[in-house]
């Protein structure tokens, strides 16, 4: 099989903002047709990223392609085939939400009409009165009229900021349905987030960011695989340290009859050891990126 | 065109506002100038007594005030104003509007070229400015022979057509202002004392005699007496106009090219 095109391609991209960073020798290749996470917190870089390869804001350093042409020299080329949705959206307020997608649809090379049908159709299955003014319009549904711009013109690319904020939960899964199916249509997808639960939902490669550079790439699989739990035990008599000697447990905490830790590894091995346990309660928890960051990262980089 | 038009169709009400303000302004005056003229006497030793500064602040000449296009000269200065205002109130919201309302996002990730951006805004702003113009010479028209006096109607249309240049003048600074001062919040709050400095240098200039201070002020660059008398506008001025203009343009361009539009927060 021919090697996958990169659909996004970055060489040392650095934005600095005056003395502040942005952005500093970021790589990242995107290839055609995958979901690809990108995921870290605030400040780390993400919007930046993004921003600069939409041509919002000017790179300092490095280049970047996409489709396999620069991003500054051949940005409304791009653009007409990239769809974007950003964690905010303002539209203008004097209009009706069919007039910002009207007037979105005007600006691509692909039938306005065929835009305009396929925005309808996607306002439908949001459940979104295209009739009604943008300013009258909920924080949800503006966001729906942000996925609808986003997607009508069937872009090849869709770069997505942070887009669940302000979408409840049965939107949210209606939204990764719809862009299962752009994807499977072959639509490559660029997806950030500071929610590592909804990149592992839809992702097929995850990059982590910080502090302005990638510090690793991984497919979700051994991201999972690779990925720590919180747990927090109630047991039934006074714990003994002993117990918990497995590869895999760190940061391990007693506090009279209930005991914490972290665990990282194959969740056989874990169950296996709770089963030997007598246990009143027990509790689960994914931890944040900031725990990821410092308990799995942390060490490696 | 389809920013062009979205633009024209944003300024549809303000722009049926001030053409009927400016055509009222015209129309006010001139049913006044039956009156003046009637009096032409007492108006004369009243003029007379005036301050020097007083008749140079709004630009009275005593010898040809009473004239009909000495009298059109003198309402020009309210229309200079009111015209000046809403054209940097154009210009200054060519691209502010866009990054205070957080919609520059979606417009700059559209396929478009910079460039084209400011040019259809640009050619919108201009397409109201050249209506309310048009309006305002033809209202002036009607209105000056509606007096019955004699003229030169070649100078009255001259006279009218300084609107459009001050326009013009004041949509270029307007635009550069839109794309080099941060964070523009309102576009009054930018515009009116912007032409309200412009406005008051130069009546400045006038009661101190300073002709340095002349250049300053485009509200200065006509001067009604010497558009009656000669029948025509001082080309140096004019030469002004056109180099501001079209550096005001182009450093526009040259600056919105290079712009970040940084996270709507």
């Amino acid at each position: 099989m021919e090697p996958r095109m990169n659909v996004i391609e970055t060489r040392k991209l650095t934005k600095y903002y005056g003395k502040s960073r942005g952005i500093v020798d970021l790589d990242m290749t995107v290839e055609e047709g995958e979901i690809y996470g990108f995921i870290g917190p605030n400040g780390a870089g993400k919007s930046t990223t993004i921003r600069t390869l939409l041509g919002l804001i000017h790179p300092t350093g490095g280049s970047a392609t996409i489709f396999g042409k620069d991003i500054t020299a051949f940005g409304p080329q791009i653009r007409q085939e990239v769809g974007y949705l950003p964690s905010e959206v303002f539209y203008y307020d004097d209009m009706r939400a069919i007039d910002l997608l009207r007037y979105s649809a005007s600006f691509y090379s692909t039938d306005p009409k065929a835009t305009e049908k396929r925005a309808k159709e996607l306002a439908e299955r949001f459940d979104l009165d295209l009739k009604k003014k943008i300013d009258d319009l909920s924080y949800g549904n503006k966001k729906k009229v942000g996925i609808i711009q986003g997607l009508a013109h069937r872009p090849k690319l869709i770069i997505l900021d942070e887009p669940t904020g302000g979408l409840d939960p049965l939107i949210q899964q209606e939204f990764f349905h719809l862009l299962k199916e752009q994807n499977a249509e072959g639509a490559t997808v660029l997806f950030s987030s500071h929610i590592l639960s909804e990149v592992q939902k839809l992702c097929d490669r995850v990059a982590i960011i910080k502090e302005g550079s990638i510090i690793r790439v991984d497919q979700i699989r051994t991201l999972l695989e690779n990925a720590t739990k919180r747990l927090t035990l109630e047991m039934a008599a006074q714990p003994d340290a002993s117990d918990f000697a497995l590869k895999g447990v760190s940061d391990l905490e007693f506090t009279n009859h209930t005991v914490s830790f972290l665990y990282r590894g194959h969740v056989n091995d874990l169950t296996g050891l709770l089963s030997r346990l007598d246990l009143v309660d027990l509790q689960v928890e994914e931890p944040d990126l900031e725990e990821i960051f410092l308990h799995y990262y942390q060490k490696e980089v | 065109m389809n920013v062009y038009l979205r633009e024209l169709r944003a300024y549809r009400k303000s722009t049926i506002t001030w053409v009927i303000s400016l055509a009222g302004i015209v129309g006010l005056f001139m049913m006044l100038y039956p009156a003046f003229e009637s009096d032409v006497e007492g108006l004369n030793e009243v003029l007379a007594n005036f301050p020097q500064a007083i008749k140079s602040l709004v630009n009275i000449t005593p010898e040809t005030f009473l004239s009909v296009l000495g009298f059109y000269g003198y309402l020009l200065n309210f229309a200079w104003l009111a015209a000046s205002i809403q054209a940097m109130n154009l210009g200054v919201g060519v691209i502010s509007k866009e990054v205070a309302g957080k919609t520059a996002d979606f417009l700059i990730t559209r396929p478009v070229r910079r460039a084209q951006v400011v040019t259809a805004k640009l050619a919108a702003a201009l397409t109201v400015v050249l209506i309310t113009s048009a309006v305002f010479t033809a209202v002036s028209y009607l209105a000056v022979v509606a007096t019955g006096a004699s003229l030169d109607e070649a100078t009255l249309l001259l006279m009218a057509s300084t609107l459009l240049l001050l326009q013009i003048v004041f949509l270029a600074l307007g635009a550069l202002f839109s794309v080099t001062i941060p964070k523009i919040k309102s576009v009054v709050a930018v515009s009116l004392p912007t032409v309200f400095a412009f406005y008051i240098i130069g009546a400045i200039g006038d009661v101190l005699e300073n002709v340095e201070l002349r250049w300053v002020s485009p509200f200065r660059y006509f001067d009604p007496a010497y558009m009656i008398g000669e029948g025509a506008l001082e080309s140096e001025y004019l030469l002004v106009i056109a180099v501001f203009t079209v550096a005001a343009i182009a450093a526009t361009y040259v600056i919105f090219a290079k712009k970040d539009i940084h996270t709507a927060i």
